[in-house]
């Protein structure tokens, strides 16, 4: 797993790459936290992300929720196929506010 | 740069032979000069003729048999050339005064290069080369050191440190320290000195390696190897790389360079007063032999005790590892006990967990109420290992506590999602589906949240789902987890986590959604035990370790099977 951190306007972004599971995803939970916890508003980009399992859903919802209590923006961008397939059964969609671009969401 | 460090030094520091030795050395050269000529070259420094007879006449340079009393005669019985390298070493001996570099100790300079000349000669008699040339060479061969030193006098204090190290390094060490080597300044001082080309070769080359039949050089390299066993500070490794090196180089025996060893301390002492230079008292060589068994005893010690060390540190991992193992052990004691005990064949309900790592996330349960419902579940929290068995631990016993009270899956779902989220740590969460069977009227109601879908096949085998309808339990806090009711009509309810639908068959390949519905369907006519049996035999029985926790509930009304 790859982890790329960039500022796009008022976010900062923490693209994830390849297989975000049990041994990877303590390294996408790091950035994810450390960002929120500096009051940074963030963004992650699963766009390619090729398999994500529980424990790397458990560091977005983590990210989720520290979001909430510290009062900054958290939400999920270009969601791969594979990593959507997995929120849309968990119904997790329903949870993290998804977008399909940080381009779209910038002009919005 | 080479020639700038020389240049530094001053004229009056610069080791120089007297004048009178350097026409002797000069008429020695020349085919040309008779034993006359030398005579009365000589005549002119009576102090060094009187040296040069004192020499001659010693059993060292091979003239027992007849007292020489004057130069020319000296000529005559011993030739030109053994004239002209006793005069060299007498003018080397005699350029270098005691105390001209400060901090640099002359006397032993002198012994090094004492036992340099004598192992160069012995080294030469081995091979039958001329070991007067040798001996001579192997005098002045570290002579550019001093040049060094008296370019930099304030670099003394490292003379003995350089002198404890093996040739090899000691050049590394020269070149670090004054920017050249002794070999590349004694080069230069041959020039000056105008040195017989071949002693002056010598000196320049005598860190080559040559792979030709040895000669003066390769001597000299030796020569000095054999040195530094004497001098280095770790002489079992210089003693085992000068083994090789002259061994190798001389294609001599160990035995036959046991006995060269043997005799260097004594020539040494023998040379010296030849030359009449003052040195320390020679070690015999058995003694240096005691330094090395010594070294090479503790080196073994050390050794030992890092064994000893390693050994005892991979017992106590065996025995941490065996402590942690019992705990661990204890914990999935713990975590079966939390499973259902196994009920009759009767029972409509039937459920498997195989756990990957010792403790396992999944879960799952089923208990009768007081009228006849049966409470079911199976859950799976994310991530693995301790933290996970915990919060498994934890909502399963919520799961019991609870239902006991509230009989409606959804509503129940509800409690256990509150209090998972009022003390879940790290974004964990858990994944669960909950239902309650009738058996009765062989209905089921049932609430999904954020877990695999349910699948149902009916008595044609026809498929259904019940997907997610909420989120995992611990996300969010308040929720609402509504509930599907339908009724079993015959047919199969099946729970799973991924560990199924991930878990590697035979192939390798995984066994998927489809793999598992095809599974479930071509197993339709077996009993259930036997049913879950075989599910859990296609991911298990090639594999030594399980990817993830298999886990499996069957609901099922009690049919007759064959």
């Amino acid at each position: 797993m790859k982890c790329e951190i960039s500022t796009r306007g008022i976010y900062t972004v923490i693209a994830l790459q390849g297989e975000v599971d049990l041994h990877y995803s303590p390294q996408a939970r790091e950035p994810i936290l450390t960002c929120l916890k500096k009051k940074q508003n963030v963004l992650v980009d699963l766009s390619a992300v090729t398999y994500i399992d529980s424990s790397g859903v458990a560091s977005l919802v983590e990210g989720y929720q520290e979001a909430k209590s510290s009062g900054v923006k958290f939400g999920l961008v270009g969601v791969s196929k594979a990593a959507l397939q997995v929120l849309q059964l968990a119904r997790l969609d329903k949870v993290f506010s998804i977008y399909d671009s940080v381009e779209n969401l910038l002009a919005n | 740069m080479k020639i700038s460090i020389l240049s530094e030094i001053k004229p009056s520091d610069l080791p120089s032979p007297p004048q009178a030795a350097i026409l002797i050395m000069q008429a020695c050269t020349r085919d040309s000069t008779d034993s006359k000529e030398l005579g009365k070259l000589a005549s002119n420094d009576p102090m060094l003729t009187a040296e040069l007879l004192r020499i001659v006449n010693t059993a060292f340079f091979g003239n027992v048999a007849q007292q020489i009393t004057s130069i020319s005669r000296t000529v005559t019985v011993l030739g030109q050339r053994t004239l002209r390298n006793i005069t060299l070493c007498v003018a080397v001996r005699d350029s270098v005064k005691v105390g001209s570099i400060p901090g640099f100790d002359v006397n032993q300079f002198w012994e090094d290069s004492i036992r340099r000349a004598v192992s160069a000669r012995a080294v030469a008699q081995y091979l039958d080369v001329d070991h007067e040339a040798c001996f001579t060479a192997g005098l002045l061969q570290d002579f550019g050191l001093l040049a060094l030193y008296h370019a930099h006098p304030d670099k003394a204090e490292h003379s003995s440190q350089l002198r404890e190290q093996d040739p090899e390094h000691r050049r590394q060490t020269e070149q670090k320290l004054f920017g050249m080597t002794h070999d590349e300044a004694g080069a230069m001082l041959a020039e000056t000195w105008a040195l017989p080309e071949i002693i002056a070769n010598a000196i320049s080359e005598h860190h080559r390696i040559e792979t030709s039949e040895p000669s003066i050089t390769t001597i000299l390299r030796c020569a000095d190897w054999i040195n530094s066993i004497f001098t280095a500070k770790d002489k079992s490794i210089t003693l085992q790389k000068t083994s090789d090196i002259v061994l190798e180089a001389l294609t001599m025996t160990s035995s036959q360079f046991d006995v060269l060893l043997e005799m260097i301390p004594k020539e040494v002492a023998t040379a010296a007063q030849v030359l009449g230079l003052d040195i320390n008292q020679q070690e015999e060589f058995i003694k240096i032999l005691k330094q090395v068994n010594t070294q090479l005893a503790q080196a073994n010690l050390s050794y030992q005790e890092l064994t000893w060390q390693l050994e005892s540190s991979q017992k106590e991992r065996d025995r941490l590892q065996t402590e942690l193992n019992k705990e661990l052990g204890l914990a999935r004691e713990i975590q079966n006990s939390l499973l259902p005990s196994k009920m009759p064949d009767t029972f409509p309900i039937i459920g498997v967990n195989l756990a990957a790592k010792q403790l396992s996330g999944d879960f799952y349960d089923y208990f009768r109420l007081k009228d006849g419902r049966i409470y079911f579940n199976l859950g799976d929290v994310s991530g693995k290992g301790t933290h996970a068995a915990l919060l498994m631990a934890k909502t399963t016993s919520l799961f019991r506590c609870l239902g006991k009270r509230v009989h409606e899956p959804g509503k129940l779902l509800a409690y256990v999602n509150e209090e998972i989220y009022e003390t879940s740590a790290r974004g964990m969460f858990v994944t669960m589906v909950a239902g309650i069977y009738d058996p009765e009227s062989d209905t089921i109601s049932l609430a999904n949240a954020g877990h695999l879908p349910a699948i149902i096949i009916d008595q044609d085998k026809q498929l259904s789902k019940i997907d997610a309808q909420s989120p995992p339990l611990g996300i969010l806090r308040e929720n609402v987890f509504p509930e599907t009711q339908f009724k079993l009509n015959g047919g199969s309810l099946y729970l799973y986590s991924d560990g199924v639908t991930e878990g590697r068959l035979e192939d390798g390949k995984e066994l998927g959604m489809k793999g598992l519905l095809a599974l479930f369907l071509s197993l339709a006519e077996k009993s259930p035990r036997d049913r879950i049996e075989a599910i859990t035999n296609r991911l298990t029985t090639h594999a030594d370790v399980l990817r993830d926790d298999v886990t499996l509930v069957l609901v099922e009304k009690n049919r007759v099977f064959d």
